[in-house]
């Protein structure tokens, strides 16, 4: 028994706060997208593309931040294929979303032939970003709340900022009200002058950066290298924290949270050896963790009502 | 002899010059394609002899539907040679040994690989007609093999009886798997791209554990774990039990998909309960407005999608394997995902989508051991091929753009 409680310590938190980064990343971006109108189910595709560029920049220029900034960039661009196919070219969201998820596995794994000369696993960067982690002074003296929140590695802190960040856009700014407008009455919003569809764009390419650091801050910052697959599930994790978060940004951080806790006890777990119990029933926490919270969740939250429709101001003229 | 028992014999004698063919094509007997043209030519032929214009009517649609998928595969092989000129290989010889590969030398690979393929693409196809995305038929693939290898070590009943009942009974478990996420859906409103896609890696990692219980001797594999092999009754036969060229390997679990195909097909066009599905996937508003239930009909096709996956999963273990053993990497599920929406979801254009991403498979194998080229660009063409022909509004979009530069367009309002 003292086996078990012996998991629940300091270290596991910190972990959990390690292991939601992705997510969190991930299900802001989906925030952002999906309050906009457009169902972004491509994002674990996006992280997989983030993640690589990322990884093999670092690489390339033995500098960790320029594989940050790559795996952002990456993210971005890639997003904005499905932002053409799902604004400009009228196809289904989701039909979209399966369809980038398929490419960019292929991508990666074509890159991968071709610079390293097999697929999996890239070569290890010579500087990960876990090195520059960095304990704020005074604030991380805090008990508990200080290692937790205050002893931590650049993307983690730069997730922070941006819960808050895009949570201020949403609720304060006049970006983020044609933001909601477009995902609940995309009309009026063009009533009154304003193009749902650069709006929308916008808000695609948005939710591409955030995958792709979530994707580079799994490749470069919590790992040394880029393994296909790596991504395992994490971007459709974070449209669940998003849907059970309410479509907002703290929501979508607090039930990344939560995933990431699942996962941080899934690995703990894992490592103690219970006895007698295969180490793979633990591997399922998160999975399990995602179905309960969507199937509890999911009915007290609303989705923007314009949600996965198309928006086309062209129709009369065709 | 009158005039219609004269068109009633042309059809059999077209369908079963069309069948023979069919398995002997499939079977790498390359002169099998003269009896399915034929066959195609004798089908004509009969129309043609009932009604004029409706013949040609029928070449005009079969044609019109052709033409996007035909040009995007054109397309994307285009883009995959300037892929690989640019990376520095020769596109020329790659692609020789690509078509030779998949369609000529290996094209038993093809079939095999094919095979899954048209039941999980089959299982999207279907929950897509009724509205919803089985993003986890890869779970219930894993599932449905779990249950094939269970059965097919332990049940020891005459082949004709046993082989049936196993697929039966996987199929059904497998169902079962996507029970919970229809649940959610109807009740709750959960997505089911979220639920299934969650049971999909629920299921591919508690395999592991299945595979060690059911341990058998990890000499006889190349992979870390595998199971016993199930009992030799219980093995699907293959084509060289009468067909002495066939490739060893090669089971008549494409036989199978196909008439699933056919018999999937049948269901959604000729049936009440298709038509329910495809009405609530279609408008769910009139559908519940005609009377028909949303949640029975959203319980049902994520049932029998779940279904269908499962078989998948059977026909594998039963025809080819023999045996299940950890292979994260085969991607069933995920590759239906692409045949279904490829094929835009008709169950007979299902066999044909995934009968080509089974040569590609095959074709980039072998193109990659003769020309050293490597295996992935398949995966780009695949991805380029599935964007060209998914997005087909964007040849409407092209063709209004040309029109209305040229000003014989419909004439709207323009935007000032």
């Amino acid at each position: 028994m003292s086996g078990i409680l012996s998991v629940f310590n300091l270290n596991l938190l910190i972990a959990t706060i390690r292991l939601s980064t992705p997510i969190t990343l991930a299900a802001l971006g989906a925030t952002i997208c999906e309050r906009a109108g457009i169902v972004n189910i491509a994002m674990e595709g996006i992280m997989i593309i983030g993640s690589f560029f990322a990884a093999v920049t670092a690489l390339a220029t033995g500098n960790p931040w320029l594989g940050l900034l790559a795996g952002l960039l990456a993210g971005g661009i890639f997003s904005l294929i499905h932002a053409v196919a799902t604004i400009s070219l009228h196809l289904d969201h989701v039909v979209s979303g399966a369809v980038l998820n398929i490419l960019a596995f292929g991508i990666t794994r074509y890159l991968m032939v071709l610079f390293f000369g097999h697929p999996g696993t890239t070569d290890a960067i010579p500087l990960s970003l876990y090195r520059f982690q960095w304990a704020i002074p005074g604030l991380s003296k805090i008990p508990v709340l200080g290692p937790i929140f205050f002893n931590q590695t650049p993307i983690v802190y730069f997730s922070f900022i941006l819960v808050i960040f895009f949570a201020f856009i949403m609720k304060k700014t006049k970006f983020g009200l044609h933001i909601r407008a477009a995902g609940e009455h995309p009309l009026a919003l063009e009533t009154i002058g304003v193009s749902v569809f650069k709006i929308r764009y916008l808000a695609v390419f948005i939710s591409g950066l955030t995958s792709g650091l979530a994707g580079a801050y799994l490749s470069i910052e919590n790992n040394v290298s880029f393994t296909e697959g790596m991504t395992n599930g994490r971007g459709f994790i974070a449209l669940a924290a998003n849907i059970s978060g309410g479509w907002t940004p703290l929501g979508s951080f607090l039930s990344s949270l939560f995933f990431g806790f699942a996962d941080a006890l899934q690995v703990r777990f894992q490592i103690i050896k219970l006895v007698n119990v295969p180490s793979e029933i633990f591997i399922i926490f998160p999975y399990v963790a995602t179905v309960i919270v969507v199937a509890g969740l999911v009915r007290k939250s609303r989705s923007p009502k314009a949600l996965g429709n198309d928006f086309m101001i062209e129709k009369e003229r065709d | 002899m009158n005039r219609k028992t004269l068109l009633v014999s042309l059809t059999l004698v077209s369908l079963v010059s069309g069948i023979i063919g069919t398995v002997l094509y499939l079977a790498s007997y390359f002169w099998g394609l003269l009896l399915i043209l034929g066959g195609a030519g004798i089908f004509l032929f009969s129309r043609f002899l009932r009604d004029k214009t409706e013949a040609v009517e029928l070449l005009k649609k079969s044609g019109k539907s052709l033409l996007i998928p035909v040009a995007g595969i054109i397309l994307a092989v285009l883009a995959g040679g300037i892929i690989m000129l640019l990376t520095g290989y020769d596109p020329v010889r790659a692609y020789k040994a690509f078509f030779l590969g998949g369609f000529v030398r290996n094209w038993h690979v093809s079939v095999l690989n094919a095979t899954p393929l048209i039941f999980t693409g089959l299982s999207i196809a279907f929950a897509f007609k009724a509205g919803l995305f089985n993003i986890g038929a890869e779970g219930q693939y894993y599932v449905g093999t779990m249950a094939a290898t269970f059965l097919g070590i332990r049940m020891g009943l005459p082949p004709l009886l046993s082989i049936p009942l196993i697929f039966l009974i996987s199929g059904l478990i497998s169902a079962a798997y996507n029970l919970f996420p229809a649940f959610l859906k109807v009740r709750t409103g959960a997505h089911e791209v979220i639920t299934t896609m969650m049971f999909a890696h629920i299921a591919r990692y508690l395999s592991p554990i299945f595979i060690r219980a059911m341990g058998g001797d990890p000499a006889t594999s190349p992979h870390a774990y595998v199971t016993y092999p199930i009992l030799e009754g219980n093995k699907l036969p293959i084509f060289r039990s009468f067909l002495p060229l066939a490739n060893y390997r090669l089971h008549v679990g494409i036989i199978l998909a196909i008439l699933m195909a056919l018999f999937v097909y049948y269901i959604l066009y000729y049936t009440k309960y298709g038509f329910e599905i495809r009405a609530v996937g279609q408008n769910p508003n009139a559908a519940r407005a005609q009377g028909i239930s949303i949640g029975r009909n959203i319980f049902r096709a994520l049932l029998f999608a779940g279904f269908l996956a499962g078989l998948s999963g059977t026909n594998q273990v039963l025809g080819l394997t023999h045996k299940m053993f950890e292979n994260l990497d085969a991607g069933y599920g995920w590759n239906g995902i692409s045949v279904a929406l490829l094929a835009s979801n008709n169950p007979i254009g299902v066999i044909f989508t995934s009968l080509l991403w089974g040569a590609l498979d095959a074709g980039g194998q072998f193109m990659s051991r003769t020309t050293q080229t490597p295996n992935s660009i398949v995966e780009i063409i695949k991805g380029i091929i599935l964007f060209l022909i998914v997005a087909r509004y964007m040849y409407t979009y092209i063709g209004n753009r040309l029109k209305r530069k040229r000003g014989s367009g419909p004439v709207g309002r323009e935007k000032v």
